[in-house]
């Protein structure tokens, strides 16, 4: 049966888009370890299926900044993914490749900007290929954008972009552990309903 | 200001009389709507997220402007309040994130025009706004006054 909300999967077919994002987010913290020059595991993928305020909570409040990179997939699947980049994350990343940190987002430079915008866009694909090679659903992602504000605004992005569809958000993904210590980073997919269902079907777990 | 706090979610309304500060975080291409009557010091503020409601049942009124509002001025005149007092402010409507191609929509701009268009239908008069540009806002709205404050990120504060 196809489903009209969310919040009517099954626990096949939520074990199934965990599976997903497990591999998913796998691939990308392999993607993440070669840029970083180290170690990079994931924690236990989650899927997660929550009301607007819920989310903005379960991500760290609404007012909290962070550094955003955000990909449209069109194709065979319509959704957005995010990796949102805390700063704890950010200068993991510098240091890695830059031998420095900053103490604000202000301080960031062009060419630091870049550098993030490569490294989100980078664990999306990963991602995203992943998903695409299990399921063989082909997916176009549109030039990454990113931003740095209220992680509350970031996230309310593929809230309203599906908001006439859903009173509920989405989201399959991970965080990342280095050095045994957890990196704060979300890298987030948010499907459209109607893609939902395509995958589910394509994978053998949906006879709608 | 004072200092109780009533919060407004995503696709929430609250109001508030004589006292009190409605505080809703993080407007992006959402639309923050302050609704006031200063004769009875009345305010409620509106979260809204999309422009147009098109859901089967309509439920879920303030997730949408034109529903949002016209359901929020209903509930201020059944306290009360005159529709030819009642003004408006509002602020968000911003685009969160650039890429240059344009397929990400403009969701903030439509949501704008909607609450213009909409206030304008319910005859309600738009004192001050701080819409679009790309930052995300959260307002504060004392009841008492009717005066809003915006805080973004990397901007100062805005008294609209």
């Amino acid at each position: 049966m196809a489903i009209k909300n969310y919040d009517e999967l099954n626990s096949l077919e939520l074990d199934t888009l965990r599976e997903i994002g497990s591999m998913g987010t796998g691939n990308a913290a392999t993607a993440l370890s070669q840029m970083l020059g180290r170690e990079v595991r994931i924690t236990l993928p989650e899927v997660r299926i929550m009301g607007y305020n819920e989310a903005i909570e379960w991500i760290g409040g609404p007012e909290e900044i962070t550094a955003g990179v955000l990909v449209k997939l069109s194709g065979q699947m319509t959704g957005i993914m995010l990796s949102v980049q805390p700063l704890e994350f950010v200068n993991i990343v510098l240091e890695s490749m830059m031998e420095k940190t900053v103490s604000d987002y202000t301080e960031l430079t062009d060419m630091e900007h870049s550098a993030l915008i490569e490294v989100g866009n980078i664990m999306i694909s990963t991602f995203i290929n992943a998903l695409s090679g299990l399921s063989g659903i082909d997916v176009s992602l549109t030039v990454p954008a990113f931003t740095v504000d209220m992680q509350g605004a970031i996230l309310a992005v593929p809230m309203a972009e599906y908001g006439g569809q859903s009173d509920y958000i989405m989201t399959i993904g991970g965080n990342f552990i280095s050095d045994n210590k957890q990196v704060p980073c979300r890298l987030l997919l948010s499907p459209d309903l109607r893609s939902l269902n395509a995958l589910l079907r394509k994978l053998g777990v949906s006879d709608g | 200001m004072a200092d109780n706090k009533i919060t407004i979610g995503i696709a929430d309304m609250k109001m508030a009389k004589g006292e009190g500060m409605l505080v809703t975080y993080a407007l992006g291409s959402c639309i923050g709507i302050c609704l006031h009557d200063p004769a009875l010091k009345l305010g409620a503020l509106i979260h809204i997220m999309l422009p147009v409601n098109m859901e089967a049942g309509r439920k879920n009124t303030m997730k949408y402007a034109d529903t949002g509002i016209r359901e929020t001025l209903k509930q201020m005149e059944a306290m009360g309040a005159s529709r030819s007092r009642i003004t408006a402010k509002i602020a968000g409507g911003a685009m969160m994130f650039k890429d240059g191609t344009g397929s990400l929509g403009n969701i903030g701009q439509r949501n704008i025009e909607s609450v213009k268009l909409n206030l304008r239908k319910e005859g309600i008069h738009l004192l001050k706004e701080d819409v679009g540009g790309s930052v995300a806002r959260t307002l504060l709205f004392d009841v008492n006054s009717g005066l809003g404050c915006v805080r973004c990120y990397g901007r100062p504060e805005l008294i609209i």
